[in-house]
């Protein structure tokens, strides 16, 4: 589906080119340096956000292993723990420059790598299932929308809510009962979990529609739950255009019904959608923690919480860092393309 | 919708085939493979830093160790020492190392291998720091030949020659740095597998990864095992894990619930049970928190909880067999003293009316004790004063420990005793207990083989350190010294005894349960595992690695060479629906999609189609 931008827009955009290419330059640098800024503060809080979380990691995993005071304190020297506090930071502010994540506490290896081996599922899982969602969603609410209180509407907006308000550690075991394990007659088709079998490799044909076959059914619980949100904000902000003296203009241009829908009310419908689109990516790398559990997805949402049972300082850290970023860069790409979409907004 | 049916389809097809269970070993060209779900990842593959139960099992897959014990009463029995002797002081350990061992890449494990694995531990720092306190008092270790190892004492170590240190080829080893050893990851690299002399060889599986994949040593020195292959999978929930073992996915599920071993019995082709462990509960009290430089009292312990009268008392007051019951729904049996019966002859039963539930003795003992009943009903300190509200914490990511204090809090209330239970998480209550701002509080501990470390955790020494209930007491102190060098061990059994007698006495820990493990195996694909100890200890998770050399495709079972106390082959899977129907129904399912797609798309055609007129 492509949504054409309305001609009105291209058309305002050409006549007054040159002033509008300068404020959006300045309203792009303004953005980037808001973006900025907050990258700065989060490096800072970063830091000490998770250091007031109760507990000690060597306490934590030392449990029943370590028996002496003196196992404790070589663990806490060798994990830089001891030092103090300024220290610690000084420390943290130099390696994250550096691009060093520090060292798990848990896993004893680099946190980048630990979030490169994570971040690649979550990608996967989220990503997919947010794109469904919002392709599907904003079909469903623009159908919904055009052909308000019909069947369709009344049906796919049920269906939507429902599946919506559905927790989805459930919906996810639901799947997991009848299409994983087989009901009945129904064989179990898809794996109960995992992202792949134990001895595929990734990188083969085989081992990519292996993947696929167990993705399938967490992407499919994933996609159902974040139906809902697209679906109703496409709904109701193109119930917000249907009013407009614009459209009733184009059916008295004799355009088609499908014409007048998808090239003149969608495009401009779509405002709002973009936002929670485009917010709702910036979320992805911070995973699904539920379905990452029901479906045993190693990604980044359960190294994070797994963290906080320790705390796993740095593996918080490193996750927290990504995470923020991501949802900064998106509101920063979603900020430049509301300018290009609106012109309003650079104001 | 339609590209939704097709992805559908794409993913099903070549699915559909694998999807069913296929009989172990079905096909002479396919590798037998045991698989394993487990519900924690492996933090480290290095036998220096994990901490993880399911690190300690790689590592025994992977390594070999000084000796091992016993499957059935797990005493010590002989693995790389073939035999050993101590002098008359116990100062000197000597040791006869097999010749025969080989490590995986083709060099011999001599004493060298082990005398650099002790020496690194004794090193300390990060080398040390899980295994150097079982090292405790040897001063040096050395290799005078290649089958001889002699360890040399400061003191003496009544825990020899158990020494539980995975040990680690030499030549691999020796170029890790004191500081590359804290980040070091022990994994296969450039599809080299890990370099070991265990009877199987990690191929595949790196820290926190959610599969490893190890194969079969054909050269192990205590025989080849009857698998090709072991592979792990980690689940990160229960229900979802044990599908897989109804499905077949997976032949070995461990740690699950009561629950689920209940509705997994009796199902064909399964075997199902609630594992003894060495892991208690306990109820603990606040005997005394200070500071540790200054000996001062910290935190604000209800006088009371300080009396070993009071606390005493109080351990009448506990229905252990209600809460393994009603709490633990039957994963687990009434504890009594902080050395569980699994652990074997250093337990020590008390006599079963010191462990009873008896609220009316509870009631006597407080008495007796100066705590009356006052005019409010309430009782009261010996000194007439009030005893308030005592404060119980019980941990949120434990799945029974508030409903085990709401029940003390309740049978606390029947005799007179106001009590109110908070819920916090684990690392808070750690906190909580160093800064002594607690009357009593729950959880539980996990005890090795060897009773030392959790003996050691009730004495002074371990104030602010390990210690969490603050008990102190100069005799159990002295009795620990005693032990830690007795190098007869009949009188060091008899003084561990002595020492659970003072604790119960004293009722630091009320100990609730012995927890179970919940263990689920194909019984229909796979045979002969062994209990440890038997009849009802574990069937994997074991000291050692017995289950993994005994084990086999069920329908080679036979007698399982004679081994007591095996799982038995069932039947070979007679209840498998085959290859053909699982592709056939798939199939039907693929072709009902793509119809119900080709429908949706022709209505929405002729939908807009009416749109245009």
């Amino acid at each position: 589906m492509t949504f054409p931008a309305s001609p009105e827009l291209v058309q305002e955009a050409t006549e007054q080119d040159r002033p509008r290419h300068r404020g959006y330059a300045r309203y792009a640098l303004g953005k980037a340096g808001g973006a900025l800024g907050s990258l700065g503060f989060l490096l800072v809080l970063n830091f000490f956000l998770f250091r007031v979380l109760p507990g000690d990691p060597a306490r934590t995993l030392g449990r029943g292993r370590f028996s002496t005071q003196e196992q404790l304190d070589d663990f806490n020297q060798a994990y830089g723990l001891d030092e103090p506090l300024a220290q610690q930071f000084l420390t943290y502010l130099g390696n994250t420059l550096t691009g060093d994540l520090g060292i798990s506490l848990r896993y004893r290896v680099p946190v980048s790598e630990l979030i490169l081996d994570r971040i690649g599922p979550t990608l996967l899982l989220v990503g997919t299932s947010t794109l469904l969602a919002a392709l599907i969603g904003i079909w469903l609410g623009t159908r919904s929308a055009w052909r308000r209180g019909g069947v369709f509407d009344r049906v796919s907006t049920g269906t939507s809510l429902t599946l919506y308000s559905m927790p989805e550690w459930w919906l996810g075991l639901m799947l997991i009962a009848t299409l994983a394990v087989g009901l009945g007659p129904l064989p179990g088709l898809f794996p109960t979990g995992g992202l792949h079998s134990v001895d595929a490799d990734p990188w083969s044909v085989g081992g990519v529609l292996d993947t696929i076959r167990h993705l399938t059914l967490p992407v499919t619980t994933l996609t159902l739950a974040y139906l809902a949100d697209y679906a109703l904000v496409m709904r109701s902000s193109l119930l917000d255009e249907m009013g407009s003296d614009y459209l009733t203009t184009a059916r008295a241009k004799g355009l088609r019904d499908a014409a007048v829908r998808n090239r003149h009310a969608v495009p401009n419908a779509l405002l709002p959608t973009t936002t929670v689109i485009a917010l709702n990516f910036g979320f992805v790398v911070t995973g699904a923690i539920t379905v990452e559990t029901v479906f045993s997805i190693p990604g980044l949402g359960l190294l994070a919480t797994e963290a906080l049972e320790i705390p796993d300082y740095w593996v918080l850290q490193g996750t927290f860092l990504v995470a923020a970023a991501a949802v900064i860069l998106a509101n920063l790409l979603a900020n430049l393309a509301y300018g290009l979409l609106d012109p309003r907004v650079r104001t | 919708m339609l590209a939704a049916g097709v992805l559908l389809a794409l993913a099903a097809v070549p699915g559909a085939p694998m999807a069913c269970p296929t009989p172990a070993a079905a096909d002479e060209g396919d590798p037998t493979r045991f698989t394993v779900a487990l519900l924690n990842e492996v933090d480290s593959f290095n036998p220096f830093l994990g901490i993880e139960v399911e690190s300690y099992e790689m590592w025994a897959l992977t390594y070999d160790y000084l000796t091992s014990l016993a499957v059935d009463d797990l005493s010590v029995e002989p693995a790389l020492a073939t035999e050993w002797e101590s002098s008359e002081d116990g100062l000197t350990w000597t040791f006869t190392i097999r010749d025969d061992v080989e490590w995986s890449d083709g060099e011999p494990l001599t004493a060298d291998d082990l005398s650099f694995t002790y020496n690194r531990v004794l090193e300390g720092g990060p080398w040390g720091a899980t295994w150097k306190s079982w090292l405790a008092g040897v001063a040096e270790v050395s290799a005078p030949d290649a089958t001889t190892l002699v360890m040399d004492l400061e003191r003496p170590n009544s825990v020899l020659p158990m020494v539980p240190i995975p040990i680690v080829p030499e030549h691999v080893w020796s170029d890790v740095s004191t500081d590359d050893i804290k980040s070091y990851a022990a994994e296969p690299s450039d599809g080299q597998p890990v370099v070991g002399s265990g009877p199987f060889r990690l191929v595949e599986g790196t820290a926190g990864g959610s599969t490893y994949r190890f194969e079969a040593n054909p050269d192990y020195w205590k025989g080849a095992p009857h698998v090709d292959e072991v592979a792990f999978r980690v689940f990160k929930s229960e229900d979802p894990a044990v599908q897989a073992l109804v499905k077949g996915e997976v032949d070995y599920v461990e740690g699950i619930s009561a629950l689920q071993v209940r509705s997994l019995e009796g199902r064909e082709g399964i075997l199902a049970q609630n594992a003894g462990t060495t892991g208690f509960d306990e109820i603990s009290f606040n005997a005394g928190s200070i500071d540790v430089e200054t000996g001062e009292p910290i935190g604000d312990p209800n006088p009371a909880v300080l009396d070993p009268a009071f606390r005493y008392a109080l351990s009448f007051a506990v229905d252990r067999e209600r809460i393994a019951e009603t709490v633990y729904q039957g994963a687990g049996a009434p504890g009594s003293t902080i050395v569980p019966p699994a652990v074997g002859r250093f337990h020590w039963e008390p006599p079963a009316e010191e462990v009873a539930y008896d609220p009316e003795r509870a009631a006597e003992l407080l008495d007796e004790a100066g705590y009356t009943v006052g005019d409010d009903g309430m009782r009261t300190l010996p000194d007439g004063s009030p005893i308030g509200t005592l404060r119980l914490f019980a941990r949120s990511d434990s799945a029974t420990s508030t409903d085990v204090m709401t029940y003390f809090q309740e049978w606390l209330a029947d005799l007179g005793i106001d009590a109110e239970v908070s819920t916090v998480e684990s690392t808070r209550l750690t906190d909580i207990i160093l800064e002594g701002e607690f009357d009593a509080f729950e959880w539980g501990w996990y005890v090795d083989a060897d009773p030392t470390s959790m003996l050691s955790y009730m004495t002074c020494d371990q104030l602010g350190a390990w210690s969490d209930s603050w008990y102190c007491n100069e005799e159990y102190d002295r009795l620990f010294e005693q032990q830690g060098s007795e190098l007869d061990e009949d009188a060091r059994v008899e003084q561990i005894h002595r020492m659970q007698e003072i604790l119960v006495r004293d009722a630091p820990y009320i100990v609730t349960v012995y927890n179970t493990e919940g263990q689920a195996v194909r019984s229909d694909r796979f045979a002969c595992l062994q209990s440890q100890p038997s009849p009802d200890g574990a069937w994997l998770f074991q000291q050692g690695t017995h289950s993994y050399l005994s084990m086999r495709p069920a329908d080679q079972a036979g007698d399982c060479d004679g081994l007591t106390s095996a799982t038995g082959g069932d039947d070979p899977a007679g209840g498998s629906d085959g290859v053909g129907t699982g592709f056939v129904v798939g199939a039907a399912v693929v072709g009902g999609l793509l119809v119900v797609g080709a429908a949706v798309f022709l209505l929405r055609r002729r939908a807009t189609s009416g749109d245009r007129e």
